[in-house]
């Protein structure tokens, strides 16, 4: 070996150890629970998402082409149905109205807090994740639009995820199937508790609900407000699948979410107050774990 | 050894505009025909390629430029595939005498190995920070399936790679063409 291939070696050897010290640290430190971006992703990320948007949006037109002029056979009897039901609609939405009048009314009777107000951020669906590993969607609209790190997202249907990683224009949000996404779930007719946790399918899981609990097949399940993510009362999904093993303390649920993550375009981002209260929480917490630790000194 | 700063510089660049191209069809182009539980990762095959093919004492830098530019879009980050790719690496360097690369059924054989110890790499990282096997497993499965199409691709992907790296030697795939 020459003395020119040796230094080669030498330094080769040398960066190689200091580029993988370097992504030992980073991968050990690094939060499961939110990524916080850097300049250059900032830049680099809200560089490249237009073109995904892109992309997608010819996708989308392309699907919309197919789905709407050459599939539409039915659209006229469709449309029949469709009006019936929104009078049958109509009808039932005088009495929610009436309904939230009068849960107002014994609310100021009772003397509870004001419902926050949850102001909303409509956003448009540009990419997925390109690892099979995640179930991440990536968003049009960003910091700049007042979405926060870890605000909650939904669409009519039911809950979507939260604001996993951040740009100024962009926003990567890690949905409910995703197996790194935990959700304190309610079941809504049994009130039982348990974790919602991604499968990486088409399907989540109801884990930690005791075989005891009486759940039933298309129960619907919402979120307890636990865990400080997301409001309480949205809806995630149906029981599709209940395993109950002749051993064990607990149940297998499967849940179909109620979102049709295949066909997801839209969503709408909540934010403002709720984020603000939700850090004043954790700041009260925080402060509270830190006098706690000054007085066991 | 290929240290011409100008070239190299080049390479990188023309490698990440094909990287930059597979990864949009990959994050909004792929859902439309169904493929929304699999995704090819073309970085891993830019990485073994570097590995395999480009003799350079910056090749941690290059994985880990590589890996960084996929981590704009995917959540993964640009940590597990870096430590991947620089093990990787490692081994190609002591196994360089007996892989040849001289045709398809070789080419995709051995790509097909080194993406199982990737594997094994990143699901051994996964399971240390989560420690949950069913996940390492899900991800198992899947990457079997995805693995054996990249295996597939390898041999034109590195084609169209030597072009760009000017990587022509004994070894180099043009034969089979």
């Amino acid at each position: 070996m020459t003395p020119l291939e040796q230094q080669n070696k030498r330094a080769k050897i040398i960066i190689n150890f200091i580029i993988f010290l370097l992504a030992l640290i980073s991968f050990s430190r690094r939060d499961d629970a939110i990524d916080k971006t850097s300049f250059v992703e900032n830049i680099m990320i809200d560089s490249f998402a237009p073109v995904q948007r892109t992309v997608f949006f010819v996708r989308n037109r392309i699907n919309f082409y197919f789905s709407h002029y050459l599939a539409n056979i039915e659209a006229s009897k469709k449309n029949v149905e469709l009006k019936t039901k929104i009078e049958e609609l109509d009808g039932q939405l005088f009495q929610y109205q009436e309904v939230i009048k009068e849960n107002q009314r014994l609310k100021q009777l009772l003397g509870f807090a004001e419902v926050l107000k949850v102001e909303r951020v409509m956003a448009q669906v540009v990419s997925r994740d390109s690892s099979s590993d995640f179930r991440v969607i990536r968003i049009n609209k960003g910091f700049s639009d007042g979405i926060r790190l870890q605000s909650p997202v939904v669409t009519t249907k039911g809950l979507v995820g939260y604001i996993f990683r951040l740009t100024d224009h962009f926003a990567d949000v890690i949905t409910i199937l995703d197996q790194n996404n935990r959700v304190d779930g309610l079941v809504e007719r049994t009130r039982s508790h348990g974790i919602i946790e991604g499968d990486l399918g088409d399907v989540a899981l109801m884990k930690y609900v005791s075989r005891t609990e009486p759940v039933i097949l298309n129960d619907k399940i919402i979120t307890s407000g636990l865990g400080n993510v997301y409001p309480k009362g949205i809806l995630i999904g149906h029981i599709s699948k209940i395993e109950r093993e002749g051993y064990g303390i607990t149940q297998k649920i499967e849940i179909t979410p109620g979102v049709d993550f295949g066909r997801l375009e839209e969503v709408i981002v909540l934010t403002s107050s709720y984020s603000d209260e939700k850090k004043k929480e954790w700041t009260a917490l925080d402060d509270q774990d830190e006098s706690g630790q000054k007085d066991l000194r | 050894m290929r240290e011409n700063m100008f070239d190299i510089v080049k390479s990188i660049l023309l490698t990440l505009l094909i990287l930059f191209f597979l990864e949009v069809i990959n994050t909004a182009l792929m859902p439309i025909v169904g493929l929304s539980n699999y995704y090819l990762a073309f970085n891993i095959l830019v990485v073994l390629f570097i590995g395999f093919r480009v003799n350079s004492s910056y090749q941690a830098l290059y994985i880990f430029i590589i890996q960084y530019f996929h981590s704009f879009f995917t959540v993964e980050g640009w940590e597990i595939g870096t430590i991947a790719g620089i093990l990787i690496c490692v081994i190609i360097s002591y196994m360089k005498e007996i892989l040849h690369f001289i045709n398809f059924i070789t080419t995709i054989f051995v790509t097909y190995i080194f993406q199982l110890v990737w594997f094994v790499v990143a699901a051994g990282l996964i399971y240390l920070k989560t420690e949950d096997v069913a996940y390492v497993s899900d991800k198992f499965w899947r990457f079997l399936i995805e693995a054996s199409i990249m295996s597939i691709l390898a041999p034109w992907f590195f084609f169209i790679l030597e072009k760009i790296w000017k990587v022509e030697d004994d070894n180099s795939l043009k034969k089979s063409f």
